[in-house]
């Protein structure tokens, strides 16, 4: 068989610099230094090792990974040629172990099942990879749309946006709405600060969320479809726009689907402009009717009065990409993962202080440690793993102390946080909780449409609090008066990103209250991140008097004869920092 | 139906399935508050006031726009809900950078409305004005020249014009000195006698005030005083040459005038023994103030000729003697308002040396500025920073001198003051012959005693100062029926502060009075822009016109030996109204229909609570109709969607996001650059003042009375209420009426009132004399309007009624032709020559309420963005909500609908169009026959007649190439409930007829909720048909053709002899064949297209009389004029363009002594016919006329004259006035 070298192109390969090591191979076989079929794929979910160069050959595969121009070369020459395997650079391969073998441990890889393995703009591989067979499937054995809805809700599969609302259910209820029209979407708004489990799916295999849109249109007789990918998704989209193409000249979309008669939809991609309310779905719907995103009061349920007020399914990337594994492996296996009341899998972009941040698919119910100590290897710098904050701005941070909670829809809302979409920030003891709820709050309060006043005013007078106690200015019914904000913007607003926006606070406030009250009472930020917070001191034994700091202090908060002990006078400084980083014999301390 | 059943608050209620709980619980009579919904348009949900909690959902949902459903529990009202709502207020308000009232009334320790009463001052409305201060303070000429003026100091002025705030007590002064001059002087209502009796110890500010409000609710009340006079410290207190005894007797006269006693030199303790008045009355004011002047306090100070400078002024006043200063040098200690009146005094008594000695410097002197102003010039000079240490006698016990010491100033103290401290060895000494000391009073309780003892209800006692112990809030006692107020709760104080606690004491006491439990007055939510930031000049600067302010005159101080008055008061109206004009009107405009304001009154919201970063904006006042504050704007987006569901101009859009998103006109611009219509609904539906009217005069705001009246500029015929203020309109709102059941209204009603407030009207009747008009008596005119009727031939008479004018009023016009002066020369310029065509436009026309279910809207030639905007409304919101497409089919070059309409077809001619549309439907074929033989006739001749036309020609002509007449042709015919609008302002008579046979030709004239809707120019078109305005018809359309005809006239009016005469009047006014012309509220001359043909008809008149509300041209040209009354003055019925009549009633008094109706009747009686007044009386006459519909549909064969009007704004001289207008303020700015 051909030697084939394959380069993960998503973008965090192209970030870490795949691009080049694509180019430099493509030279170095258009120079006809070596033979081989060069392709792509996408990103394989170890986004810490990109770029990531894939040699397949008769002995199978060996992926290596941080490789740059040099190493590609390296590898043409080693590997390739004189039939080399360049051990200390592998990170995975079938005949070595690796330290990066725990990242695959503990997943199953359903709805990433062709991400890194296929190239993503050839239909081909897909299909050579099983794809379309599901909705081949149907169209064979003439399996009606109630039948398929059946299978949905029997898989157990729940809405992977965050919502985790029973697709199967949802699905049936847009079945049973009677309309002449009927649309199903595809929400690839992803906006999470730290998510990008959307992201590296479209890009790394489009079709299989095609193929899920195409047997959702299908269950719920929809005949149109709308795909909203938020527009700083350019590679996503180019790989969508060519997937629907390809699936269009393959007749899995158009008239007659899949030879199923009568069977007519197609889609069509709407770039959202990065308005993070436009992933909530009446938002989404509005937006795409070229209103202002901005959500309404459900009930009606989109499932009755959705996308121009016809009834309309609405599912995430996520979701869709599941579907067409349900129906070839069927429902069963599908519910065979996961706990009681969460089945399948679960993908989480794992970043933060973690070691090995990337993407993973792990099936409901393992535990939050094995994900960060087993598939993540731990806290980087062998710091104290503090929190995790899943589920982004509308989610909660989960202490250390509960880090053997089981990961379902509802142990992780337990504990005041929620699955969410599948971000996964990981922080260390040098992060600061109410500094973490402010960045989320700040986010949210930027990202609220204005529409509804405790969300438009309500999440602004929490910032305002919130910045405040980080700045040292925090009084002590701040708490309380944060508290009751925080219950009321729950309580009263329109739409999710309101009624979640203040979780973050709440965790926060629930599992490191003693943090806000150093800030508030105290004065001090424990994790000293907190600026306004921190005292900078010249350690008097480490002191050379080299004049460095009082160079670089832009106040002259710093004063000291040379080879003499400085001092800082905390009257005057500003606590920009500069001392700290520029001296280079550790004498001064923050704290 | 989708009957279902809930419970609501306990209680188990039907709804309908999908209803929104708002709604249900409004219909249930259950109240929520909301600021972000409106009938009109769909649920949006973003003020979060109206949460409500429904069983089993865990978070609170928002009533208006959660559907119910079988079974639902909800509760509108608990503490949950409350804290939430009280909250979303809290928040909204913490952005919400706005003053409800002006730093004015803030401050004013009585909360006078001073805005309010400056914009009645500016209107020349004194007594109204004087009547606004009285509710809240009864004493304005007083006040108004012996205040201390919170107000003025607060008042922003002071930041633009170099610290000279608006004068706000000088034009009180002046509305207050006018009304103690007037012969009839404003007196309060009262209310009915509850039969209790209320004391009064005390006719000092205090005492009085609650006299005068007491007595307003109808207890009896008197006053105890213990000097002889009334006044308090008014009298004995302040000198004459500022506050004259006379004012003051006056001014105690509009209390005692309510029905007050006052019995002096009775004082309590004394000669007046509680225990006596406890029988007698059932509760009690103390207002008996601060009486014992405080002494020096130092060494020496019994010496004689030393004196408590307030027991110096009162001695002077009770003995009527002044002392002889003469050659002497009087050294006055203190530097407040009593120094002030001792000093000055003393200058006057002759004094050649007075000096005022005063521990700080002037700036810390709590004196009036002006008083020590006028003092210097007066003479008087300063020690500042010095203080007494030791009197020293003589050996008789007289003061010879006075030791002083000099002071400075060190620290501040807990007043905020720096605190003086001596300077060690600074003493020094001084010769004086009388120093006054004024530095203070105390209260005296010597009658605590005797009323402990007259009591069994409880404890009166003096608090830790030496005042009555009276709870702060209440200004009870410890005796439950004793109330107190004044200075002696206070300690000395001002009169404005006396007057403040007689309000709460008056509260209070009333409620005891009445059995309601005695709490404080509940507090008014006020928004405060200093609770944002501090108010400072940059702010103001360059947003006004400077202006200073107008200086007060002043006695000259060289005759100022005596005691006349200092300040001689405003002179004339032009001074006060520029002092007027200087206010910035701080307060908001929408301050009494505020729903914001409201609600954060009754949810006590703390503006401060979440206290941050506002959005501040400049006002926007670009639109000449609409301003536009945004720092008010609660972003409920209720302007956006109504002008973009209802109005469809979309004129207004979200800027931003979060927290700092804003409304904005398109594109950031100013609101004139949009399509924006000036409809006002937008002021209409802000539930702040956000959106206001652009004021063309001080607004106020004040409360006002709704004068609800049906439209008399437009044809739609919508309810609204215009907002009276004794004769000024301050404002217009839609109200729900028949046809506007959503009490929706466009410009005209909305904006027209401003033409109402600058007509000048007319009053009497006006003689032409050598010229010139001169007022004549009514009797006087109508003997000369029957002396010149009777000696002219009846036919050289002509009538010409306008189509503004009531039915009733048409009606008895047309009969005083007909049967007074028997000619059948009745007609109306608005319809000239044009009549007949029109005159059955309207018959079967769509009503509004059933264009709901149209299919398409066809336009032709109806600007419903300008003339009829009401219906615009309609057409728009079905378009937006139902998709129902509208086609426009224009003669304009850009018509205003262009924007709200789904198709545009611009064509040269209507006529030739619709000519076109018809002959090729007939040629085609595309018509209903089976419609056409049950209900046409004359269709064969039609069909003759159209058949053989050439549709090529015909489109040519109409401008357009055939397919669009094709197209259109073909629409309207398969359409299932096509509703086609034109107007009688665009359209010509003969291209209604050709609408009417297309109507015909498809089968949908009469149809529901399809055919034709006509809009006719004026309030009652109509009307002039129905009410027989015409030679050859009488009221009902009753055609003459002959002696037969006249006979149901005949019988009705219990006549013989009517003229069976008819013919052109059009012709006769022409021709100059006629000798008195009698014109009823039109204006043909200043409407005319043509008007030199116009005016020299008019003028060929031998007596020309004139009817109208103003000296229209046409009036000018008349040798009578009579006034008019407004509708709402007379009352009567409009029959708006759909033939719906709609009653209104008489709803204010008319300037004008005698109604329209009653006019024309005693014309009538004049001429020896009996003619009623009464509208109820004529209508009920008329209806004997209207005969039933007969619903004649026959074709019609025109041969397209393009007659067109001979006048424009439907020849009424107010529509003339208000287009003018409308369109100037637009030029102008």
């Amino acid at each position: 068989m051909e030697t084939k070298v394959i380069v993960g192109l998503g973008s965090c390969g192209i970030a870490a610099g795949a691009g080049k090591v694509f180019e430099t191979l493509n030279k170095l076989r258009d120079e006809g230094k070596a033979d081989f079929l060069l392709s792509r794929t996408s990103c394989v979910g170890m986004c810490y090792r990109e770029p990531l160069v894939e040699v397949v050959d008769g002995k199978g595969s060996v992926i290596y990974g941080n490789v740059d121009e040099k190493m590609a070369a390296e590898i043409i020459s080693r590997h390739l040629l004189k039939n080399e395997i360049i051990s200390e650079w592998v990170v995975r391969s079938e005949s070595q172990e690796t330290v990066d073998d725990t990242f695959f441990g503990g997943q199953v890889k359903i709805a990433l099942r062709n991400c890194g393995f296929i190239d993503p703009e050839k239909i081909e591989e897909y299909k050579a990879r099983g794809g379309y067979r599901a909705l081949e499937m149907i169209a064979r054995e003439k399996i009606a749309p109630e039948a398929v809805v059946q299978m949905v809700m029997d898989s157990g599969l729940r809405g992977r946006g965050g919502g985790g609302f029973s697709t199967g259910l949802k699905w049936k209820l847009t079945l049973n709405s009677q309309s002449d029209e009927k649309y199903v979407i595809c929400n690839a708004d992803e906006g999470d600060p730290g998510a990008f489990m959307d992201r590296s799916l479209l890009e790394g295999d489009p079709h299989s969320v095609l193929e899920g849109m195409i047997i959702g249109a299908y269950a719920v007789r929809g005949n149109g479809g709308v795909i909203y990918c938020r527009a700083e998704y350019p590679l996503a989209i180019k790989r969508l726009y060519i997937a629907i193409d390809q699936a269009r000249k393959n007749g899995y979309l158009g008239k007659d689907i899949a030879g199923i008669e009568g069977f007519n939809f197609d889609l069509y991609i709407k770039e959202g402009a990065g308005a993070f309310v436009c992933g909530e779905e009446t938002a989404l719907m509005a937006s795409v009717e070229g209103k202002r995103g901005m959500p309404y009061k459900k009930p009606p349920f989109p499932a009755e009065s959705g996308l121009w007020r016809k009834p309309t399914n609405i599912n995430n990337v996520e979701t869709w990409a599941n579907i067409p594994w349900i129906i070839t492996e069927g429902p069963e296996k599908y519910a065979s993962y996961g706990t009681e009341k969460s089945k399948g899998t679960k993908v989480f972009a794992l970043t933060g202080k973690i070691n090995r941040g990337g993407l993973v698919e792990v099936p409901m119910g393992i535990t939050l440690r094995e994900i960060i100590y087993e598939l993540g290897g731990g806290i980087q710098g062998g710091k104290q793993f503090k929190a995790v904050q899943m589920g982004g701005p509308s989610g909660g941070c989960i202490p250390a102390a509960l880090v053997d909670t089981i990961i379902d829809y509802d142990s992780v809302t337990s504990t005041g946080a929620i699955m969410g979409s599948g971000g996964m920030v990981v922080m260390d003891e040098t992060t600061c909780m109410v500094d973490v709820a402010r960045f989320f709050l700040d986010f949210t309060y930027k990202e609220s449409c204005g529409k509804c006043t405790f969300c438009r005013v309500g999440t602004k007078r929490m910032l305002e609090i919130l910045t405040r106690i980080c700045e040292g200015e925090g009084k002590e019914s701040d708490i309380e008066l944060l508290e009751e904000l925080a219950y009321q913007i729950k309580d009263s607003s329109l739409c999710g990103l309101g009624q979640t926006a203040p979780n973050p606070v709440l965790t926060t406030l629930k599992y490191f209250r003693n943090e806000y009250l150093a800030h508030i009472v105290d004065r001090k930020c424990p994790a000293g991140v907190c600026t306004k917070l921190l005292t900078y001191e010249v350690i008097p034994e480490n002191c050379t008097g080299c004049t460095v700091c009082a160079k670089n202090c832009p106040v002259d908060a710093i004063s000291g004869e040379r080879k003499q002990l400085h001092h800082i006078d905390q009257a005057v400084c500003i606590k920009c920092g500069l001392c700290f980083t520029k001296c280079t014999f550790d004498a001064i301390r923050k704290y | 139906m989708n009957e279902i059943k809930i419970t609501l608050n306990g209680k188990e209620v039907t709804a309908i399935k999908g209803e929104k709980i708002l709604a249900v619980a409004e219909r249930n009579g259950i109240n929520i508050p909301t600021l972000c919904n409106d009938k009109r348009l769909e649920p949006y949900s973003s003020c979060f006031v109206c949460v409500v909690e429904v069983d089993g959902v865990r978070s609170l949902q928002p009533s208006c726009s959660t559907p119910v459903n079988e079974g639902m529990v909800i509760a509108t009202d608990n503490n949950r809900i409350r804290q939430a709502r009280k909250t979303a207020l809290d928040l909204l308000l913490s952005n919400h950078y706005a003053d409800c009232v002006g730093p004015c009334k803030q401050t004013c320790p009585a909360g006078v409305d001073v805005q309010g009463y400056i914009s009645l001052i500016e209107k020349g409305k004194y007594r109204e004005a004087v009547a606004l201060i009285k509710e809240a303070n009864p004493l304005p000429a007083i006040c108004g020249r012996v205040c201390v003026r919170p107000c003025e100091v607060a008042c922003r002025r002071n930041l633009l014009d170099e610290g000279s705030g608006v004068g706000v007590d000088y034009m009180k002064r002046f509305a207050a000195d006018r009304d103690l001059e007037d012969v009839e002087r404003f007196m309060p209502d009262k209310e009915p006698p509850t039969g209790k009796k209320v004391a009064v110890i005390g006719a000092g500010p205090g005492g009085l005030s609650a006299a005068y409000w007491l007595q307003q609710k109808g207890h009896q009340c008197d006053i105890y005083e213990a000097a002889p006079k009334a006044g308090g410290w008014l009298r004995y207190g302040i000198p004459e040459y500022r506050l004259p005894n006379d004012v003051l007797d006056k001014e105690i006269e509009g209390i005692t005038g309510l029905g007050v006693n006052i019995f002096c030199n009775q004082k309590l303790g004394d000669n007046l023994k509680f225990a006596d008045l406890n029988r007698d009355y059932d509760a009690f004011i103390l207002a008996p103030g601060s009486q014992k002047g405080t002494r020096l306090g130092c060494e020496g100070d019994e010496a004689e000729n030393v004196f408590p400078g307030i027991d110096f002024l009162k001695q002077m006043e009770l003995t009527g003697k002044r002392p002889d200063f003469t050659g002497k040098t009087v050294a006055v200690v203190g530097g407040g308002n009593t120094a002030m009146d001792c000093c000055r005094t003393s200058i006057r008594c002759g004094a050649e040396k007075v000096y005022v000695v005063y521990r700080r410097t002037e700036k810390e002197m709590p004196a009036n500025p002006i008083e020590i102003h006028e003092s210097k010039l007066e003479g008087v000079e300063y020690m500042f920073l010095t203080n007494p240490v030791r009197v020293n006698k003589d050996e008789a016990g007289r003061v010879k001198s006075m030791t002083l010491i000099r002071m400075e100033l060190g620290e501040p103290d807990s007043s905020g003051r720096r605190r003086p401290v001596e300077k060690p060895g600074s003493e020094f000494e001084m010769e004086v012959d009388y120093i006054l000391a004024a530095i203070g009073q105390k209260t005296e309780l010597s009658f605590l005693e005797d009323v402990n003892s007259g009591t069994t209800k409880g404890v009166l006692k003096a608090n830790k100062w030496g005042d009555i112990d009276a709870d702060p809030d209440t200004l009870r006692t410890g005796v439950e029926n004793i109330f107190a107020a004044g200075d002696s709760v206070t300690g000395p104080a001002t009169i404005i502060e006396a007057v403040a606690q007689a309000q709460t004491a008056v509260h209070s006491c009333h409620n005891y009075l009445m059995g309601i439990d005695v709490v404080p007055p509940s507090r008014v939510f006020y928004s405060r822009k200093d609770n944002f930031k501090e108010q400072v000049a940059t702010e103001y600067a360059g947003l006004f016109v400077p202006q200073k302010r107008q200086e007060m005159p002043v006695l000259d101080p060289k005759a100022r030996m005596n005691f006349a008055e200092v300040e001689l008061g405003y002179t004339d109206e032009n001074i006060v109204r520029k002092e007027a004009n200087r206010c910035l009107e701080c307060g908001c405009t929408a301050f009494f229909d505020c729903d914001l304001q409201r609600y954060a009154t009754e949810y006590r919201a703390d503006q401060k609570r979440f206290a941050g970063e506002f959005n501040a904006f400049d006002v926007d006042f670009s639109h000449p109709f609409i301003e536009f504050d945004r720092n008010k704007c609660i972003l409920c987006g209720k302007c956006i969607r109504i002008c973009r569901e209802y109005v469809g101009a979309n004129a207004l859009g979200l800027v931003n996001r979060g927290f700092v998103t804003y409304v904005s006109p398109d594109m950031d611009g100013s609101l004139r650059d949009t399509k924006c219509e000036t409809c006002g609904m937008c002021i209409s539906v802000c539930p702040t003042g956000a959106l206001m009217e652009n004021y063309k005069f001080k607004p106020g705001p004040i409360e006002a009375t709704p004068v609800r009246t049906v439209d008399f500029f437009g044809s739609e015929g919508v309810t609204y209420d215009l907002y009276n203020r004794s004769g000024f309109f301050m404002g217009a709102d839609g109200a729900p009426g028949v046809v506007n059941p959503d009490g929706s209204i466009g410009r005209q009603q909305r904006f027209g009132y401003n033409v109402l407030n600058r007509l000048e009207r007319i009053k009497t009747p006006l003689m032409k004399k050598d010229g010139e008009f001169v007022e004549v008596t009514y009797e006087e005119a109508f003997r000369v309007i029957s002396e010149k009727i009777r000696a002219s031939e009846a036919d050289r008479n002509i009538f010409m009624a306008g189509a503004r004018l009531s039915n009733e009023e048409m009606y008895m016009i047309q009969k005083l032709a007909r049967a007074g002066v028997k000619t059948n020369n009745i007609s109306s310029f608005h319809y000239m020559g044009r009549c007949h065509g029109y005159l059955n436009s309207s018959d079967d026309n769509v009503p509004f309420g059933e264009l709901e279910d149209a299919t398409a809207f066809f336009v032709v030639g109806a600007e419903l963005t300008e003339d009829n905007q009401y219906t615009g409304f309609i057409v728009n919101n079905i378009r937006y909500r139902k998709g129902t497409p509208v086609k426009v089919i224009t003669t304009k070059e850009e018509s205003s609908m262009t924007h709200k309409a789904d198709e545009v077809a611009k064509v040269r001619s209507y006529y030739s169009f619709i000519k076109a549309v018809n002959s090729l439907i007939v040629q085609q074929t595309l018509y209903n026959k089976m419609y056409i033989d049950d209900h046409c006739e004359g269709f064969d001749d039609y069909v003759a007649e159209i058949s053989s036309l050439n549709i090529e020609e015909q489109a040519k002509e109409a401008g357009v190439p055939v397919d669009v007449v094709e197209r259109f042709a073909r629409q309207f015919t398969s359409n299932h409930n096509p509703v086609l609008i034109f107007s009688e302002k665009e359209v010509c008579p003969d291209t209604a007829q050709e609408i009417r046979n297309l109507a015909m030709l498809s089968g949908i004239l009469g149809k529901r909720s399809a055919g034709l809707l006509c809009l006719k120019e004026k309030n009652n078109s109509q009307g002039l048909i129905d009410a027989g305005i015409s030679a050859g018809r009488l009221p009902g359309g009753l055609e003459i053709t002959g002696r037969d005809s006249l006979a149901v006239a005949e019988k009705k009016w219990g006549i013989s002899g009517l003229s069976e005469r008819t013919g052109s009047v059009k012709s006769l006014l022409m021709e100059g064949k006629f000798d008195n012309l009698f014109i009823f509220g039109e204006d043909p001359v200043g409407c005319a297209v043509d008007r030199e043909t116009v005016a020299d008809a008019i003028s060929g008149a031998g007596f020309t009389v004139v009817q109208d509300y103003t000296l229209t041209e046409t009036a000018l040209l008349a040798d009578l004029v009579l006034p008019a009354t407004y509708p709402f003055e007379t009352g009567g019925s409009f029959t708006n363009t759909q033939r719906v009549l709609q009653r209104f009633g008489k709803e204010t008094e008319s300037p004008v002594g005698m109604s329209n109706l009653r006019q024309i009747a005693e014309i009538a009686s004049a001429l020896g016919m009996e003619a009623s007044a009464d509208p109820d009386v004529i209508l009920d006459e008329m209806f004997g006329f209207l005969t039933k519909d007969k619903n004649e549909r026959a074709f019609v064969i025109t041969e397209g004259r393009n007659r067109q009007a001979m006048f424009l704004h439907g020849a009424d001289s107010l529509v003339k006035l208000f287009d003018e207008y409308f369109g100037g303020e637009f030029d102008n700015n």
